[in-house]
């Protein structure tokens, strides 16, 4: 049975606006289109405006008065709009740069460039032990991980006595990257062929009753 | 015999046309199960009754949808399991997405589940900051954020009493898009087990976490992930519906590539007949 729920029907319109661009631009997606990026931004002000309140209500209550900091900080953020005043943005930010790369950088070194540092020496040191397959898979993921490495550290192909060892490293890196490529485009069609399918199923189940 | 060019409408016409035969007649196409998603399952039902789960990190819903299936999967395992949940959005359209996993799971009493608002679960508002803000919450959540997303005063809320810290939080699972954030500030830094329902396309990006933090960081793929995590739970859901429609797509999609590239050479070889 078709669904008499209002908002099932927008949803199946807007669905439906989506997938006429398969057909060629028309003027159902571009109504699609802009309402969807419309509905967006509205959220987005709303959420922007309610967070906002609640977050500076400690301020007024008085219970927090440092938070007039963040408050004023945000306030010469505003300034950038005006090329006149631009420079008063600055300030906040650099401050806002400065706390990201501090939180950042303190992180990123621990669980990018430590811990798989670490994963492929525990890897390395797995490769001759434990069951065929998934020896193969250490040794991948290890000779990967060092070819790779070599291939953006020596694009340039060195000159010497090793070129041609590190030029067949650097050939394997190009292969990893490739297969890298390989993976996330398959697992990419995967994503989209699967939301294809859940909006197709809404359309069929939810609006038609099918 | 020569295939004639098939134009992009054609194309989409018969994608189409696949699409909704796999949606109305489901195959019950058979899928591998993975240990990871077992590990992952075996790791929230031993979990004690009454842990904190946070569930949480940015969001576009779209994308997230695919998420949608494991989660929903998992937040009936833990309303079985009698765990409790926070629900932490590091992005604007994550507070809807959380709404529409609990709703669609039917975990609220509301809904015919056992949860309590404010007992078992709790919704905070949308925390902008980035990593600043994952770090404030993890140090003190009660001066992080001082309200739910209803305004309620975080003290009024039973659950949110007993969660002060990083401390009181015994596992996270991020069903968004930046899991890099989750892995920074609360498995590396916390040491909090991170679970990751990942989209297809965000897999390959994050798949070497599981390798730097063994038996603390597990990833499930996509919908086929959801699919498994389903089948764990015994719900088959949009995860079992979309493997489905995987498994006829991928002949198609063969079936397309094949097409193309025998097109292709015969362009090449008429264009080389007509250069002599």
């Amino acid at each position: 049975m078709i669904s008499t729920d209002p908002w099932v029907w927008v949803s199946a319109l807007m669905t439906i606006c989506s997938f006429s661009l398969l057909y060629g631009e028309n003027p159902l997606f571009r109504f699609g289109e802009y309402t969807y990026t419309a509905i967006v931004v509205a959220h987005s002000v709303v959420t922007g405006i309610s967070t906002l309140q609640s977050r500076f209500a400690p301020l007024i209550s008085g219970a927090k008065p440092l938070l007039i900091i963040p408050l004023i900080l945000g306030l010469m953020s505003i300034f950038v709009v005006w090329r006149r005043y631009a420079w008063i943005a600055s300030f906040p930010i650099a401050i806002m740069i400065g706390v990201g790369t501090g939180l950042s950088m303190r992180a990123l070194i621990a669980t990018e460039i430590l811990s798989n540092i670490a994963a492929v020496i525990r890897e390395a040191g797995l490769i001759l032990v434990g069951p065929p397959v998934n020896s193969l898979g250490y040794l991948i993921r290890v000779v990967f991980t060092i070819s790779g490495l070599f291939y953006l550290l020596f694009t340039v192909g060195h000159k010497g006595p090793l070129n041609k060892p590190l030029s067949y490293l650097r050939e394997i890196g190009k292969y990893a990257f490739l297969s890298y490529l390989g993976l996330s485009v398959g697992n990419a069609i995967m994503q989209h062929s699967g939301l294809a399918t859940s909006a197709i199923s809404r359309l069929l189940g939810q609006w038609l009753g099918l | 015999m020569k295939i004639p060019e098939l134009s992009s409408r054609t194309i989409w016409a018969v994608v189409m046309i696949v699409y909704i035969v796999t949606c109305t007649i489901p195959i019950g196409a058979s899928f591998e199960m993975s240990d990871i998603t077992i590990e992952i399952y075996e790791f929230i039902d031993d979990l004690p009754e009454g842990s904190v789960v946070f569930i949480g990190g940015s969001a576009v819903f779209a994308f997230d949808l695919e998420s949608s299936a494991s989660l929903i999967a998992c937040l009936k395992q833990m309303e079985r399991k009698n765990l409790r949940i926070v629900c932490a959005p590091f992005g604007v359209e994550a507070v809807q997405f959380h709404k529409y996993c609990i709703d669609a799971s039917g975990v609220m009493e509301s809904r015919g589940g056992t949860w309590v608002y404010g007992v078992d679960y709790v919704q905070l508002p949308y925390m902008p900051g980035g990593a600043a803000a994952y770090v404030a919450l993890m140090d003190d959540i009660h001066t992080a954020v001082a309200t739910d997303v209803a305004g309620t005063p975080l003290n009024d809320l039973p659950l949110m009493q007993e969660v002060l810290n990083h401390e009181d939080i015994d596992a996270w699972i991020c069903p968004h898009w930046a899991f890099d954030m989750i892995v920074r500030y609360v498995v590396a830094e916390r040491d909090i087990p991170g679970i990751y329902f990942a989209q297809a396309a965000a897999y390959a990006n994050y798949v070497p976490y599981m390798m730097a933090y063994p038996g603390m960081v597990w990833m499930t793929n996509g919908f086929l992930g959801g699919a498994q995590y389903e089948k764990l739970e015994g719900v088959p859901g949009l995860g079992t519906a979309v493997v489905d429609s995987y498994a006829i797509m991928s002949v198609v999609y063969v079936g397309f590539i094949i097409l193309g590239n025998i097109t292709m050479y015969q362009n090449r070889d008429e264009e080389e007949e007509i250069i002599q």
